[in-house]
């Protein structure tokens, strides 16, 4: 299809017009239409629950909500009603996790798109402007069977960190340092390592942006991200949010040596993190995953 | 065809003393089953319970009038509720000594 003619399709279309994706969209969720495979993140485990390693064993998970509050009722979402709704524990550290789980079909680049926004639960009458420590999205990825030389398992990780100890941050970050791996149960086929520690994380050079968090803890304003990512190189290729694009050179994903039974993984995962014991909320309106496909793809593997 | 969701609210828990499960978002459901799996438990007494609760903003909480059983040896129990508004959580206080670890599930459908 001749690309101005997919643009005018594109843009003619209302649900659609507000994204930028790539030739092919691999997924277009919004939440009004349900969970569409985004599901909570538990650790790995073996024999019990109980071989779960401590961090990964209460990460909250989504549910689906219409943004309620106690002094103006219900907002729905920027299209539509409903969002899935991430939801920490009271507890200083604590973390929801919501993750969607692909393959991929080609290795070239693929762009993540979200509507999103963040805000602590408004239970006392203050701004509470860094009460959420960070909002941030992570690929899981791992290169196919057949790829040649060295087969990773690649990991980028990007947060917005909003506050930490009570400060105000209002940054970009990464993180390309590794936890250590525990190995899961006794039949030597599972291992885990908790990526989302608060240790490693890397300040993004320009990476410092002050978004609208408005002026009470109930008002929310919906705010634009995508991400570029190149599966063929496992490399950062861009980074947006709202009005300002990143220099993402310098970022770096987590590498290690491929897992035994993760071959072309391609998930995608979403969290929030609060900074102090309340709950912080973050709220995806829709999420766009999209790549550039050549029109054929070829049979033998990518070089 | 109908939405669904089953969330899990509490999974390999330990309940002891009072106790209260997260607040779920449910609005866009129109009916809601607790459920809720006793994996082990331990100190003798009477039956225990936890007690459905409602709330107009997920932080002011009433008691909705359901009451579920926490199954005192591994089992499974529920409870129905209807019209709960847009947040349910369940909540209790178990006796002391005693304390159950639990999977809890919120079932809901549209």
């Amino acid at each position: 299809m001749p690309a101005d003619l997919r643009a005018v399709l594109h843009h003619a279309n209302p649900d659609l017009s507000r994204f930028d994706p790539l030739e092919r969209i691999l997924f277009f969720d919004d939440f009004d239409r349900g969970l569409q495979g985004w599901t909570a993140l538990i650790g790995n485990y073996e024999h019990s629950l109980d071989s779960v390693l401590p961090e990964y064993r209460d990460l909250r998970p989504p549910m689906l909500s219409n943004l309620t509050a106690w002094d103006t009722g219900t907002a729905g979402s920027f299209s539509g009603t409903y969002t899935l709704k991430l939801a920490t524990r009271p507890r200083a550290g604590g973390m929801a996790v919501a993750v969607k789980r692909t393959t991929y079909r080609h290795a070239g680049p693929i762009r993540l798109e979200a509507y999103f926004t963040f805000k602590p639960e408004a239970g006392e009458l203050r701004l509470s402007e860094t009460d959420v420590r960070a909002a941030g999205v992570l690929f899981d990825l791992q290169h196919g069977d057949r790829q040649p030389g060295d087969k990773l398992r690649v990991m980028p990780h990007i947060r917005y960190l909003n506050a930490l100890d009570g400060q105000a941050a209002g940054r970009w970050q990464f993180k390309q340092k590794r936890s250590p791996l525990h190995a899961i149960g006794d039949e030597g086929k599972t291992r885990s390592h908790f990526h989302l520690s608060a240790e490693g994380w890397e300040d993004l050079p320009g990476g410092e942006q002050l978004l609208c968090y408005n002026e009470i803890a109930t008002k929310q304003n919906w705010h634009y991200l995508r991400l570029d990512f190149d599966l063929a190189s496992m490399s950062f290729l861009g980074l947006r949010c709202n009005d300002r694009s990143f220099d993402v050179s310098a970022a770096r994903p987590m590498t290690m040596p491929a897992m035994a039974n993760l071959w072309c993984m391609l998930n995608i995962l979403f969290w929030v993190e609060t900074d102090c014991d309340k709950r912080a909320f973050l709220y995806l309106d829709s999420v766009l995953l999209s790549a550039a496909l050549p029109d054929e793809l070829p049979d033998e593997p990518s070089a | 065809m109908r939405e669904s969701q089953t969330i899990v609210i509490a999974r390999n828990e330990e309940w002891r003393g009072a106790f209260a499960t997260e607040p779920c978002e449910a609005a866009w459901a129109s009916e809601a089953v607790f459920f809720i799996r006793t994996l082990s438990a331990s100190g003798a007494g009477a039956a225990q319970s936890a007690h459905v609760q409602i709330s107009p903003d997920g932080m002011n909480w009433c008691d909705e009038g359901e009451v579920i059983r926490l199954p005192g040896e591994p089992g499974v129990s529920f409870c129905r509720v209807t019209h709960f508004g847009g947040w349910l959580r369940l909540a209790g206080e178990l006796s002391p000594g005693v304390s159950v670890r639990v999977i809890a599930y919120l079932a809901l459908k549209e």
